[in-house]
């Protein structure tokens, strides 16, 4: 019981930075330079966060309606997810024509092969072809996003681009891929056993609030200065500052 | 079972490679000035000398002081970020952040310590969290005290 408050606690904390980090890039009038980022927390916010609650009070837990409506919802994040890092690869070759049109050749070949090898999986499973296509293809998508992910930050880094936005942005995505790519190959390597799916059901809202909290932090950093102000009067700072 | 056994151990490996890439992006936060100097010197911290033993000189510092500094600092600075000039009187995300890494990058020195490998690259990672602390909490005194003004801009206000 404590266990699934904890979890939606969590998962509601997480709509609820979405809706904020929308906000904050409207309000900062940053979502034109960050047009693709905007749009893939929008539709986490809207899919995640609406729909699929919506979704689960109409049908239910155990229909079947709310199990496709999850899967379909899944495959369009894990689209957007690779979008994302599509988005960020050319943010970070947007000075270099040369390079960008190969990784985009390179990017294209991704997607065409994760969608080839799902396929693929289907040749073994007959049944139930529609739902197994979207999990496995999903997933391998998923994965193959953690992978290029690396692979842009460790090109960042290589290239000496300086653009420390875009390496926070990349970290917090690296986060969320990296800890929902773990949990997943728990579950999987457990046989599905309940300290597992517990442990990944926790996880999982985790690694999205900490992406989303990098971002917010990768969003709103600017050179600070801390609002501090002392309560002691200017000539009391002043005897103060001349007594130092 | 292997793919997702060798999928757990890159995706957990990466998992925190990316907390520890994240940490260093904050470390290379740019100051407008050098503030950290005059906290060192007003509070007698030692990690500079450390640090530049082990930089300048490839000087082995001892180890049982080379912890035991580094442990006194990291009190005194961590004391410092929550109680000087800090009205809140509470940590900022990112300093629990660079407080818990700086916890886990001592255990890592520990432990290369006891495993006779060389303990200075986590030293040094060490003293660059104390250094971001050190430019923290004199970026706070610095701006209670003057605000944006200079000091003679200061005194002109009066």
């Amino acid at each position: 019981m404590s266990d699934l408050l904890l979890t939606s606690g969590l998962q509601y904390a997480g709509y609820v930075v979405e809706a904020i980090i929308c906000l904050l890039l409207i309000w900062q009038g940053r979502w034109r330079r960050l047009r693709v980022l905007c749009l893939y927390v929008a539709s986490l916010f809207l899919l995640d966060g609406v729909a699929r609650s919506a979704s689960l009070s109409f049908f239910g837990q155990r229909s079947i309606q709310y199990y496709y409506f999850y899967w379909v919802t899944d495959v369009a994040l894990a689209l957007g997810a690779f979008l994302l890092v599509c988005g960020f690869f050319r943010r970070a070759f947007s000075q270099d024509e040369k390079r960008w049109s190969f990784v985009r050749l390179s990017l294209v070949a991704v997607f065409v092969i994760v969608l080839g090898v799902s396929a693929l999986s289907l040749t073994r499973h007959y049944a139930n072809l529609y739902t197994l296509f979207m999990i496995e293809f999903s997933q391998n998508l998923y994965f193959s996003c953690l992978v290029l992910n690396t692979f842009l930050y460790v090109m960042i880094q290589q290239l000496e681009i300086e653009d420390d936005e875009l390496g926070l942005l990349v970290c917090g995505l690296g986060v969320q891929f990296a800890g929902e790519a773990a949990g997943l190959a728990l579950v999987h390597i457990t046989v599905g056993q309940t300290f597992a799916t517990n442990l990944f059901g926790f996880l999982n809202p985790v690694c999205t609030l900490g992406m989303l909290f990098i971002w917010i932090y990768a969003i709103g950093k600017t050179p600070q200065t801390v609002p501090v102000r002392s309560k002691l009067g200017n000539k009391a700072r002043l005897v103060e500052a001349v007594a130092d | 079972m292997f793919m997702a056994a060798l999928i757990l151990m890159i995706s957990t490996g990466l998992f925190f490679f990316y907390l520890q890439a994240l940490c260093q992006k904050i470390l290379r936060r740019q100051f407008t000035q050098e503030f950290s100097q005059s906290i060192v010197n007003a509070n007698r911290l030692e990690f500079p000398s450390i640090r530049k033993a082990i930089e300048d000189l490839g000087a082995t510092v001892e180890y049982p002081r080379l912890a035991l500094t580094l442990k006194c600092d990291f009190l005194a600075l961590t004391y410092l970020l929550k109680n000087a000039a800090n009205v809140n009187q509470r940590y900022s995300y990112e300093e629990r952040l660079l407080i818990l890494y700086f916890k886990v990058v001592f255990v890592a020195m520990v432990s290369r310590h006891l495993l006779k490998l060389r303990e200075a690259p986590a030293a040094l990672k060490l003293t660059a969290i104390l250094e971001y602390f050190a430019n923290v909490v004199g970026e706070r005194v610095n701006t209670v005290r003057f605000g944006n003004l200079t000091a003679s801009d200061y005194l002109l206000n009066l």
